[in-house]
């Protein structure tokens, strides 16, 4: 047997699958072979550890987590699933919306400034600003 | 087909839970919890992060119980949302390698260890040496590529056969097969090498 062989079949050799002249050629091989028994080594301890691995039960509480989780989905997707709350939901935030552009609108409306006013005297929105020359200009000259 | 306590066949259990049945789900999860756990586990090597991603993986299958159309057994449709969630959370734990160590020294006040679980009675050097040779093995199985990382977790985790594994990951088992070989190759190689390494 040569290697290329002994590595193919040494997976099932670990696995305890190999029986007859088969098995006993590997054997034969891996106590001949130091690269080929070092290969075993090495593949056995990875099966143990995933073996290991392979043991570890999920916690006992899983089943109870996931139904409570289900149970706490179905009420947040009952209360979302009423249909007047879907409805009336986006109806109220618009309406207070446009109360609220509405009262803002009347108060303005109503509101009348009381109190000192300063009138500008007609004169003065008769001058055109745009003749005036610079006072840049004048202090040059 | 599942029989169970009530001698219901899996898919009279899914129609009643999508009728309003919500409690018949209990039934699917005590049959598959151990199967995906195991599939999340193979991937992530901790049995907290395995735990809580199994929870993650039965709320999304509940939660897409309508479009599973029953042309695939549950088992196989449960196994494809294990192996996606699992890939996803794998993907995410390397994109922040920094915030997930910090993360796991805030939460439980240490590195997060890998699960092995301990003897009665063992001496703690020989827990240390199976410690170092379960991180070994694990890093070698977490630089295989993805499809192969797939098709070795199914087969040692999770004990199915090419077949089984072919219709989860949406192939053929031709192409299982070959998936197969350059995986062990590969795994090999790493091995070897990180046991030289090691030595």
């Amino acid at each position: 047997m040569n290697c290329q062989i002994c590595q193919q079949e040494s997976e099932k050799y670990r696995e305890e699958k190999l029986s007859g002249d088969l098995k006993i050629q590997v054997e034969a091989h891996l106590q001949q072979c130091a690269e080929c028994a070092e290969s075993y080594r090495i593949h056995s301890t990875a099966d143990s550890i995933i073996n290991q691995e392979r043991a570890i039960l999920p916690a006992n509480d899983l089943t109870e987590r996931i139904m409570d989780r289900i149970e706490k989905l179905e009420d947040t997707g009952n209360k979302n699933s009423k249909p007047f709350l879907r409805v009336l939901q986006p109806v109220l935030i618009i309406t207070s919306m446009a109360a609220a552009i509405f009262i803002g609108v009347l108060i303005g409306n109503i509101y009348k400034p009381t109190g000192t006013v300063i009138s500008r005297p007609v004169e003065l929105s008769l001058i055109d600003d745009a003749t005036i020359e610079s006072v840049d200009i004048l202090s040059n000259e | 087909m599942l029989q169970g306590r009530d001698e219901m066949t899996e898919s009279e259990v899914i129609v009643m839970i999508l009728k309003g049945n919500q409690d018949k789900y209990r039934i699917l999860v005590e049959k598959y919890q151990t199967m995906v756990f195991r599939t999340c586990i193979g991937f992530l090597h901790n049995k907290d992060d395995a735990d809580d991603l199994s929870q993650e993986v039965f709320i999304q299958a509940y939660q897409s119980l309508n479009k599973f159309k029953g042309e695939s057994a549950f088992a196989t449709w449960i196994y494809r949302i294990a192996v996606n969630a699992s890939l996803n959370k794998v993907r995410r734990n390397s994109r922040s390698p920094i915030f997930n160590r910090l993360n796991s020294l805030l939460v439980t006040g240490n590195e997060r260890e890998i699960s092995v679980p301990a003897f009665d009675n063992e001496d703690p050097e020989n827990i240390l040496i199976r410690l170092e040779k379960s991180k070994w093995i694990q890093n070698a199985l977490d630089t295989l590529p993805e499809n192969q990382r797939t098709a070795i977790v199914l087969s040692k985790y999770d004990d199915l056969s090419q077949k089984e594994i072919a219709e989860i990951m949406n192939t053929t088992e031709g192409a299982v097969e070959a998936l197969m070989q350059r995986a062990k190759t590969n795994l090999r190689i790493k091995l070897s090498t990180s046991y030289k390494k090691n030595r």
